[in-house]
């Protein structure tokens, strides 16, 4: 039905271009203080029913704390840098064993009460009492006691480890006064999640279940962090149907779209109402060869695989262009990222028909598909789930590059549960090959897809063993050193190329709706929200209705 | 007729239990559980502890017994998606969906029976055959289609054309941008907009059928004896046709007054996804792709007794309009 409706609405949309062209200001030349006030309305297809840091699950949540409603002890700057955000300056020891945040003392939680060290410890051990369920705990594996030498100071145990910051930008840390009394196993159903005590730019102000969320301009936001935000009001819709969204954003009921689908990027593009930004992801698709199975138990037949599929005929084809081929999961804007690391899995059908024949496959019987030396014929199924459009044309297309090389991968589509149930159950783990996606944190650490001791771990899809791997695996995230450390991030990219327990496609283009009033806006993957609290509209492009005093500074 | 009613309000109760215990395991019986969605970064024991913090790791009858348990002491328990009470989620979510539906249904039943009036009197006249033609063509288009349509029409082209703001409608959600600073009939007539697309999309592809069934019975009835009987006797035509034919002819429209009862709380599905309206439909859906086992288990007990209370009402309605089932 969706996809119909998508269809439908885009021919007719695609009718109706060309009227008249609303100017666009250009930033900078209009008097600071015109900045300031109306409303903007970000519009997602998810709901978000928990604003939680502690109990969170899902991404916009985590965007929503990080850059609206929370201010966490880190940020990263342009370059991914870590940059004071609640903490003024951090120290590490001389072994990066011990570090030490020196807090602000002039961020307050909107009920009116000072945030401080206390705050911070109270988070952090809550996010590391297993009880609690920290959907996060990663974060946290090579991290120790805390102790708060006073209000400001908050100072915490580490075994050295590389991009050791980079949790707590992320994390960030919850009102003490008001969740203190909650008992540990209760966080999740606590009314904290539907109406959140923060301490960022932005103060919660109401919420309706399926509807919106309503944040307004924290007055008292620090100057030194950006102060106060220039919109009076920032409002979350949710708005499950696409068309529907793409509706709003076109006739200007919605000032941010987050993620629109690719069919719809063209026609944003096309609209002199809005305009599509695009920065690169740190999200990739990928193919889990299920090693379990003696089909692609030999790393020579999946990298064959990989190398019979046409990886950027899929980002032309599929996705229009708009995602950077992959090899290894490092996106390249990271400074782990090996350039090289494609070089063994070009395509090219011919080394990959070479690599079969090495592993013992040949075209024995004459019918196109190759057979074992027991004339077995390679046949296996590719599970994708059902709605993902991008990924069941993803199956179709690998079925018809391997039919080339004499490979016969059946597409199969299944309800999303259905189909993680099936591929991430350790007991069962039904699957041949499956798209799949993930979505890397900048503090990279792959071992619960390819170390040999998490194999049951859920997302272990393709149930890879290897002991040099695994070296590099238990290696890597311990040393601080970059520049020591590229060398082997290196060999690792490289090594899971010639392996190919998954094969990667592509990182994904993050992309955005973006209303033409809504000016300063420029995000990129850090997250779509960086920056809200800089974005404005001009006095003359505002709604009507809304809040009547317009803001001072 | 008090007998007969409680008779048939207390066979309900163990049907719409074995229901409930049928939907239990139906949805338990579907592959995935409510922590499917956390995500690839959680790992195994912390899905294990939410599982603990949920009750899901307790054997299938345990947790049948412990929430029959409760549902008999009218508790229905906790959302795993939306992590509240669902005493608090049903209210406010029905009411959404009464609101939606109960214009939906003024719609269907007052233009619907009208429509079909007009064309009874006035067989094969250029108004019969003109709403005749209308009346299939919006019967014959999917819900969903219309409400694209609408969304066209009186949202983009509205604009673009420079239509009056009041022909322009919003398109999703159920108040606008700052409702809040509204004055209470601000608010009203805000509330009044964001439901004519969405309600009309809803009512109007079935006020057509009504006014098809309005048309036949009433046809039935307008040729019959008494009623020529009661123009003889000189009775105004206005009488003839709104009291002594049209009570007649509402006999088969009663029957489907009773069907479309469970509609009024069960919602429409797409028209409140492509409209974002956050009723009944929606949150089912919702229920079933993230197996909220307790939110699907709530929302099917309202549509069930609904669907029961429904022909019940319509069987109490016959009687009213037809006394000679009523003595019968």
């Amino acid at each position: 039905m969706r996809r119909f409706a998508i269809v439908v609405l885009a021919f007719v949309l695609a009718a109706c271009g060309g009227r008249d062209k609303t100017s666009v200001a250009d930033g900078g030349a209009e008097a600071d203080s015109a900045r300031f006030g109306g409303v903007a309305v970000i519009g997602a297809g998810n709901q978000v029913t928990d604003l939680n840091p502690l109990t969170s699950m899902d991404q916009t949540a985590n965007q929503i704390q990080q850059f609206v409603l929370f201010t966490p002890l880190i940020t990263y700057d342009s370059l991914f840098q870590p940059a004071p955000r609640w903490a003024k300056s951090w120290e590490v020891n001389a072994d990066t064993t011990e570090l030490t945040f020196r807090l602000r003392d002039d961020l307050f939680w909107h009920d009116g009460i000072k945030s401080s060290a206390h705050d911070v410890k109270f988070s952090y051990d809550l996010a590391r009492n297993p009880e609690a369920a920290f959907p996060n705990p990663g974060f946290w594996t090579h991290y120790g006691e805390a102790t708060v030498p006073d209000s400001f100071t908050f100072r915490v145990k580490l075994r050295p480890h590389a991009d050791f910051l980079d949790p707590w930008r992320a994390f960030a840390p919850v009102p003490r006064h008001v969740l203190e009394s909650v008992p540990v196993g209760q966080l999740r159903q606590h009314a904290f999640s539907r109406r959140p005590v923060g301490n960022g730019p932005f103060k919660f102000v109401s919420h309706a279940e399926g509807q919106d969320w309503i944040f307004e301009a924290n007055p008292q936001f620090p100057k030194a962090l950006g102060g106060r935000p220039y919109l009076d009001r920032l409002v979350y819709r949710a708005v499950p149907e696409p068309t529907t969204l793409l509706t709003e954003l076109l006739t200007g009921s919605v000032d941010y779209y987050i993620a629109p689908t690719s069919e719809q990027a063209e026609q944003i593009k096309q609209s002199d109402r809005a305009r599509l930004m695009a920065f690169p992801g740190r999200e990739y698709v990928y193919i889990a060869w299920n090693t379990r199975r003696p089909l692609f138990q030999d790393a020579r037949v999946r990298r064959a695989l990989g190398m019979a599929i046409n990886r950027q005929g899929i980002i032309n084809g599929v996705l229009g262009g708009a995602a950077t081929q992959a090899n290894a999961t490092i996106p390249p804007f990271f400074w782990q990222f090996d350039p090289g690391a494609g070089v063994g899995l070009r395509y090219d059908a011919e080394t990959a028909k070479r690599l079969l024949h090495e592993a013992g496959y040949s075209d024995r019987s004459g019918d196109g598909i190759v057979e074992d030396v027991h004339g077995r014929s390679f046949r296996f199924t590719i599970k994708s789930n059902q709605g993902n459009r991008i990924r069941n044309d993803i199956a179709q297309i690998v079925q018809s590059d391997l039919r080339k090389i004499g490979v016969e991968a059946q597409p199969q589509i299944l309800e999303w549960n259905t189909l993680v149930e099936q591929v991430t159950t350790p007991s069962k783990r039904d699957f041949d090959a499956v798209v799949f996606g993930y979505g890397t944190e900048f503090q990279v650490d792959d071992s619960g897809l390819f170390h040999c001791e998490k194999r049951d771990e859920p997302f272990h899809l393709s149930g890879y063993c290897d002991a040099e791997t695994d070296r590099l695996l238990d290696t890597l995230p311990r040393i601080v050193d970059r520049a020591a450390a590229r060398p082997l991030w290196a060999r690792y990219q490289r090594k899971i190329v010639m392996d190919q327990p998954i094969t990667l496609l592509y990182f994904q283009q993050r992309r955005e709706g973006v209303s033409n009033r809504l000016q300063n806006v420029d995000p990129d993957a850090r997250g779509d929200l960086v920056g809200v609290d800089r974005w404005y509209i001009l006095p003359g492009q505002r709604r009507a209705g809304g809040p009547q005093q317009t803001a001072q500074r | 007729m008090i007998a007969y009613l409680l008779r048939r309000l207390i066979g309900a109760i163990p049907l719409l239990l074995g229901i409930l215990t049928i939907i239990f395991f139906i949805t338990h019986l579907a592959p995935g559980d409510p922590l499917g969605n956390v995500g690839p970064n959680v790992p195994e024991e912390v899905i294990q502890q939410m599982r603990r913090n949920l009750g899901l790791d307790q054997p299938l009858h345990i947790q049948y017994f412990r929430w029959m348990g409760s549902f008999l002491r009218g508790d229905f328990g906790y959302s795993f998606a939306q992590n509240r009470p669902i005493n608090e989620i049903l209210p406010e979510t029905l009411w959404n969906t009464l609101q939606l539906t109960l214009i939906a249904m003024v719609i269907i039943f007052s233009l619907g029976m009208l429509i079909g009036i007009v064309q009874a009197v006035r067989q094969y006249s250029l108004a019969d055959n003109l709403l005749t033609f209308l009346a299939l063509f919006f019967y014959s288009m999917p819900g969903f289609w219309l409400a694209l349509m609408f969304i066209l029409l009186v949202s983009v082209k509205a604009r673009q054309w420079g239509l009056p703001q009041w022909l322009v409608f919003p398109v999703s959600g159920m108040t606008s941008v700052g409702a809040e600073f509204m004055t209470p009939w601000e608010q009203f007539t805000d509330r009044v907009k964001h439901l004519i697309l969405p309600a009309t999309a809803l009512g109007i592809g079935a006020a057509a059928g009504v006014a098809r069934y309005m048309r036949g019975s009433m046809l039935e009835v307008i040729h019959q004896d008494f009623i020529r009987t009661a123009r003889a006797k000189g009775l105004s035509e206005r009488t003839v046709i709104f009291k002594h034919a049209m009570r007649n002819a509402l006999i088969p429209i009663v029957t489907l007054l009773g069907l479309y009862l469970p509609f009024l709380l069960s919602g429409a599905v797409l028209t409140e996804q492509i409209f974002g309206w956050p009723g009944m439909g929606r949150l089912i859906v919702d229920a079933i792709f993230q197996r909220d086992y307790p939110v699907v288990l709530a929302a099917s007990f309202v549509i069930s007794a609904m669907v029961v209370f429904g022909n019940l009402l319509s069987d109490v309605l016959y009687a009213v309009v037809d006394p000679r089932i009523r003595n019968g």
